[in-house]
Order: structure tokens, then sequence, then C-alpha cells
């Protein structure tokens, strides 16, 4: 073999070798799934089951008839929930798209807008909070700042990957704003909206889990009833927001939207009347450690010996968040053929569309929590969660993407149709979706502490509660300067062919 | 001129919209929270009969929530936990604890087990516990965490996380027991009064999990008002706000908390959970 290797060089017949699309691309996936596996054994995997199907049952028993009579004020708590994301995302977008035009050129933004990113939601909410009380405010912020960070470097990335000649026609000494009017926009124009509609469901996930620390969107009952062991409740609000995201199409609909944000905004209301003091003293206190502040550095030598052992949580992170994308990767690759007019028949089309919808919109606490009851403390139950739920997002993007795609090669099967013509095509696409999702699945890896998984976020959590700001906000900006450097280390990795995003969203 | 006039009249009537202000309260989430908009909602009722002021109920999502409400004087009285009550006091100097119920004076918390770990209820912590895994309940806990955890100490001197094989935060008492009747954890730390309850309904399965000891009894909940009330509530409401609070004796409003009564309290009986709370590293 070794022998063979060395008569034949440079043939590329061998697949650790030729520069096609196709091998670099299978090389770097399974580069990706080696170095997965080599990770396993650091990681805590215990599986420790007795008897959860009594808990199990009554979960199953809560979704199959849910108790629809039971629920406080449903509807509003439903409105709430899209005006939340509406304006949460129009906010995010009106702050982006000046970022997007600057990405490119100013470094100062891109490391802001990574920055702004790389704090999850709740975490953002969780700050507002301190200042802004539990209101419209809070969320709408919580949504909008890390979302303006994600629409820049988006848009950034569709403006770039446009076709130059339009800009080249332009004559010399054109403004960036009238380039971008009259030469970018109206080709980017159906991408731009195809991503800022997908962002609406995201954004829609997100303001259910903003209930989930007291805004009254519709996870705040949510979380409670399933916290309480009230399934049959629960189960209602997890139908009431599947429904609510399977008729998405229909009902966020391009001439309904601006009457949407109209009715919308009359929810969003009362606004709290924001006391400065109030946030002087989070801003210039809260934040900092009582010892800089007085210029002690003895003492700021013990606040810094007193902060959690990094090292065990950054590690737990960074390997949670490799095997939740490994896992994504897996599990969208199983799955969107489900879901995709290639295959199957209409019944069992729906029936995968409804798999992914469940998987992708309940949130992941909850199938972590059922993963916990099933398997057990250990990572596992994250891992699970993080994976099924990017994965069938992922999953679900694909299979938007396929159904775009027309098949034409004679006398080939569904597996046929598959390996030889869908996933050739689709598989760059779902590579650069991985990497998009890898940075939101290390995000997410923070809001699983729940589970006793020791990630940074669990500290970040356990220092709210303890009102311990200033710790919480420098383990925030750990989180953030790892997010930017795992953020850097994939864009450096990720092989070129990926970087062209073909756009999923656009249909 | 007139337009001058005319905005300070208006002024001056938004400036009295704000003087008359809202009286808030809110609970922290620890027990039975189902309907709890519409059970607080006559508190509230009762409050605003007593004290003439217009009162309204705040329902807020965690323990730091509550005491972050308190803080910023979104609130200016609160159902506190022990914790969180001593955290509120500390932030907002001035502020005092009113008024605790009669079971709160000797509140205890149970450590429950999964039949599978062979413990026996005992008098004394079970020295057989030490490898296990076991669950608190909310960080900020008094009964699920804080207290459960100094009696622990006291008992093997050292901290959990040496003592037990895992150490989890399930966030929430019900889920405590949920976890420990599926057999996920060997053990757990729940408040007394929310694992009677839910024998009583019939919500555990007490084949499966059992309790295996108490602590000993420690002061817990209060209502804890800000000492800034009395200027835009009009002196003595401090005092109408104590009377209001002892005096409650409808059962169907008491049921709320869930109390029998409330007795009176003051800041210097929670010494002993601030001292416990700064030992564990929780208070600074």
């Amino acid at each position: 073999m070794s022998a063979d290797l060395t008569e034949r060089p440079g043939h590329g017949r061998y697949w650790w070798r030729g520069n096609s699309t196709g091998l670099k691309l299978a090389r770097h996936t399974l580069a990706l799934l080696a170095l997965a596996v080599v990770m396993v054994p650091f990681a805590d995997l215990e599986i420790l089951t007795r008897d959860p199907w009594g808990e199990l049952a009554r979960m199953a028993q809560g979704l199959a008839w849910p108790a629809w009579g039971s629920l406080e004020s449903p509807l509003q708590a439903l409105g709430l929930t899209v005006a939340v994301a509406l304006w949460g995302t129009l906010g995010g977008m009106l702050l982006g798209f000046p970022l997007a035009l600057l990405f490119s050129r100013s470094r100062l933004v891109r490391a802001g807008c990574a920055f702004v990113r790389a704090i999850h939601e709740l975490f953002w909410a969780l700050l507002f909070l301190q200042v802004f009380g539990l209101s419209a405010a809070t969320a709408l912020m919580a949504l909008a700042i890390p979302y303006a960070g994600i629409f820049a470097k988006v848009y950034a990335e569709i403006l770039e990957q446009l076709p130059s000649a339009p800009r080249d026609a332009l004559p010399r000494g054109v403004g960036r704003l009238s380039r971008f009017i009259y030469a970018e926009l109206p080709l980017a124009w159906a991408r731009l909206s195809a991503y800022t509609r997908y962002r609406f469901e995201c954004g829609l996930r997100a303001s259910v889990l903003l209930g989930f620390v007291g805004l009254p969107t519709l996870g705040f009952q949510l979380e409670t009833a399933f916290r309480e062991g009230r399934y049959h409740e629960a189960g209602a609000l997890l139908w009431l927001f599947y429904l609510l995201i399977a008729s998405l199409p229909w009902w966020g609909h391009r001439r309904l939207l601006p009457l949407l944000a109209l009715g919308g905004a009359l929810l969003l209301g009362p606004w709290p009347a924001v006391e400065g003091g109030l946030l002087w003293r989070f801003i210039s206190q809260d934040i900092w450690p009582p010892a800089l502040l007085e210029g002690d550095w003895r003492g700021l030598i013990d606040w810094l010996a007193r902060i959690p052992n990094l090292g065990p949580a950054i590690g737990n992170t960074l390997l949670l968040g490799l095997l939740g994308s490994v896992g994504a990767l897996l599990v969208a690759l199983a799955l969107w053929p489900l879901a995709s007019r290639h295959f199957g028949n209409p019944a069992t089309r729906l029936a995968g569309r409804g798999l992914l919808i469940f998987l992708r919109s309940t949130p992941e606490l909850m199938l972590a929590f059922f993963f916990l009851l099933l398997l057990g403390p250990s990572l596992l139950p994250a891992w699970l969660a993080l994976a099924l739920h990017n994965g069938a997002l992922i999953a679900f993007l694909v299979a938007r993407h396929a159904d775009a795609i027309t098949t034409g090669m004679p006398g080939v099967n569904a597996s046929g149709r598959l390996a030889y013509e869908l996933l050739p095509r689709l598989y760059p696409g779902i590579l650069a979706l991985l990497y998009y999702r890898a940075e939101v699945i290390l995000r997410e890896t923070a809001i699983l502490g729940m589970l006793g998984v020791a990630t940074l976020g669990y500290y970040i959590d356990e220092n709210f509660e303890y009102l311990l700001f200033d710790v919480a906000f420098f383990l925030l900006l750990v989180t953030a300067a790892l997010n930017i450097a795992v953020d850097a280390l994939s864009r450096r990795l990720r092989p070129k062919e990926t970087a062209v995003i073909d756009d999923p969203c656009q249909r | 001129m007139r337009w001058l006039a005319a905005s300070t009249a208006a002024l001056a009537l938004f400036a009295q919209g704000a003087a008359a202000d809202t009286f808030r309260f809110t609970a922290i989430p620890d027990e039975d929270q189902s309907r709890l908009v519409e059970r607080f909602s006559k508190v509230a009722n009762y409050l605003e009969e007593r004290l003439d002021v217009e009162v309204e109920y705040v329902p807020v999502k965690s323990y730091g929530a509550t005491v972050t409400a308190f803080r910023n004087n979104q609130v200016q009285l609160a159902w506190f936990g022990g914790l969180s009550g001593v955290q509120a006091r500390r932030l907002v100097p001035g502020s005092i604890a009113l008024a605790q119920s009669s079971e709160d004076a000797e509140f205890k918390s149970y450590l429950i087990a999964h039949r599978s770990t062979g413990l026996e209820r005992s008098e004394e912590l079970p020295a057989a516990i030490e490898g296990m895994s076991l669950t608190f309940g909310s960080r900020t806990s008094t009964s699920g965490r804080l207290m459960p955890e100094h009696f622990l100490r006291e008992r093997f001197g050292e901290a959990p996380d040496t003592l037990f094989s895992r150490v989890g935060y399930s966030g929430d008492h019900s889920r405590t027991i949920a976890l420990v009747e599926a057999g996920t954890w060997d053990l757990g730390a729940v408040n007394y009064s929310v694992w009677e309850a839910a024998v009583a309904d019939d919500r555990v399965d007490t084949d499966k999990v059992e309790v295996i000891w108490a602590t000993p009894p420690y002061p817990d909940y209060n209502w804890t008002l800000r000492g800034d009330v009395d200027q835009p509530f009009g002196e003595g409401f401090t005092e109408k706000v104590r009377a209001a609070l002892l005096e409650m004796d409808d059962p169907e409003l008491l049921a709320s908390f869930p109390r029998e009564a409330f007795i009176p309290a003051d800041n210097a009986l929670y010494a002993p959970i601030e001292d416990v709370a700064e030992e564990l590293g929780l208070l600074r």
C-alpha cells in the first residue's frame, strides 16, 4: 500500500490527495468527525437510567392531550411573542444594515459584531433586566443587539458574493451608499429578504426563550408549567408554538407584516421610564469588580482568585460545541430527505416536515430535560439536545434548498438521486450552514448549565443568580473572546468552496 | 404664553400622576405557580382596600429577578425566601423584614432519596450518602440549597462537590422531586412544605422516593418592604403595610403563599442565614 503511494504521486486517485471540491469537502468532513471521535473519551457520557418511564409517560400524555382550557390568556402571550420577534428583528435589521456596508472595511466593526453575536440572547436579556426591568424594552434590545451583529455579517457576505459587473459599470467616485442602492440592492434584494425572513423565525424562537427569564411571552407560562410538571398545560403551549411556526408562511406574508408590526406595537407597552440613575449605576459600578473601582490591586488579585476555574469551563464549552456541531451535521444529513419533495410520498413528507418543526421549535432546554430523565445527568443529554435541535434546523433549510433543484438524471432510484445528484450539489451549502450554526451552538452550550454541565454559561448563570454582576460580566467577556477566536479559526479552516453560501432560504 | 401655562399644567398633572404611585409587590416563584396572577390579584385587592393606594402584583420568574425588581424600586414589597430577603435588604439599605408566617419561623428541608439507594429515614444524616449523586433546587433557594448545604458541610466537613459523585441544580423544588423519583439523581434537597403538598395531592410516588432526613429548623420566608415607602405613600405607610399583612386572615388569600397566618419578623432574625450565605460564598 505504501509502495503504491510512492509510485503514483499526485494522480488524485486517492481521496486523501486530490484537489477537486468533492474530495476536499470529504476530507474536511472526515477530519471533523475524527476530531469529534478523538475528543469523545474526554466527555462525560455516562448513562444512568432507573425508572424515568412514569415521568416520560406523563410528558407524552401532556403532549397528546393538551389542556387548552387551563391556559392563562394564551392569545396575548402569542401576540407578544410575535410582536417581540418582529420588532426585535426589525431593530436588528435597522442597526445591522449600515454596519454591513462597513463590515468588510472596518476591523473594528467586525470585532464589535462578533462580540455582540457571541453573547446569547438570554444573557443580553439578563443584563438589560437589571436596568429596564421586565419590559418590552429589555426584550427588544436582547433581540435587536445580537441580531444586528448577525445581520451585519450575513448581509455583508451576501453583498460580497454579488457579481461585480454592475459595480464596475458605475463611474468612478460614486459613494458607498449610491453604489449600494443602485448596483447592489436590486441584485441582492431577494436573498436579503429571504435571510431576514429566516431570521424572523429564529426571532420567534428567541422570543419564546425570553419568557424563560420572565418576559411575558409564550415561554413564560411554558417554562413554569414544564418546570412544575403540569405537562398538559405545557403541551398546549407547545402545540400553540408549533402551529405558529408551521403556519408562518401564511400569516407571515409580506403584505401582512406591516399590519402585524402595527398591531404588535400596541402590545409592547407600557414602556418603562428609563432611569438614568439605574443605567449609570449598572454601567459604572455593578459590572466592575469593586476592588478595581477602588484601585485596590491586591483586592483585585483576590477577586480573580475567586473566579471559578476557567480551564475546565472553557474545555467543556468547546467540547460540547464541537460534539454538538458534528452531531448536528449527522442529524441534518439523516433528516433532510424526509422533508424534501424528491423523496417519499405526500404523507411521509408531511410527517417529515412535522418532525423537523417539532425538533427545531421545541426549546433545547426541554429536549435536554427529556434526555436528562432518560439518560441521567452527564454531557450526553446536552449533546443530544444541541445536535437534534440544530440538526433539524439545518435539515429544514437544506430540504428547502433541495426542493429548488430540478433533478433530471434518467433511470436512477431514490438513493441514486440522493447520492449522485442531490447531495453533491447540496453538500457545500450544508457545510456552510454548519459553520454558521457552530457559532450558535457554542452560544447555546451556555444555557444548558441546568444539566450540571459546567460550561462557561453555567457559571455566568450562577453569578447572575448570586447578583455578582461583575463576575458574570467578566465571564461574558471571556465567552465573547472565545467565540471570536473560534469564529476566526473556523473562517480560516473552512474550505473556500463553502464560503459561497448558496442561500437555501431563497424561495 | 398660553401654551406655556397649558404645558405647565400638563406637566404638573403628569408629575402628580407620578407621585400618586402604584404600590407594587411580588413573590419569589417557588411553589405552584398556576393561575399565579389570578391568585395574587386577590391579595392585591386586599392590600388596596387596606392601604388606600393602587396595588399591583408583578409576576417574576426567578429569585434573582425578584431581588433586582426590589432593588430597582420596580416593586416596593416582596415575599422573599430567607436568602433572597437577605440579598435584597443588603442591596437596599433601610429596608425591613416586616412579617413571616407561623410556619417560617421553624422551616426545614427534607433530604429525599430514590428507593434504589436503600436508604431509610433516620434522625441523623446517614454516612452512606457519601459518593452518591445529589440535586439541589434553585441555586439561591434557602430551603433547596443554602441550608441543606450548610448542614451537609457541618456533618461531613466537606463541600458537596467532593462529598457527592455529582451535584446538580434542578432549578425548582417540584423538579427536584420529579428527578429523584425518576432515579436521575440518587438524592435531592427539597423544601418540606412543597414536598408535603406534593404528597397530599398524590403528585409523587412514595414507593419510589422517600424522605430520609429532615434538617434542623431555620427561619425562611419573609415579607420585606423598602425603607423609603413613607415618602411617596405618606407618613405611617410602613405600619399600615405591616398591619395589613399581620391581619390577613382570609384562608383563600393565605392559601396563595400557602401559609396559615403571618406573624411579626425583623431583620435580625435572618442573621444566621446571612452568615451561612457568606460562608458559602453566595454573598460578599
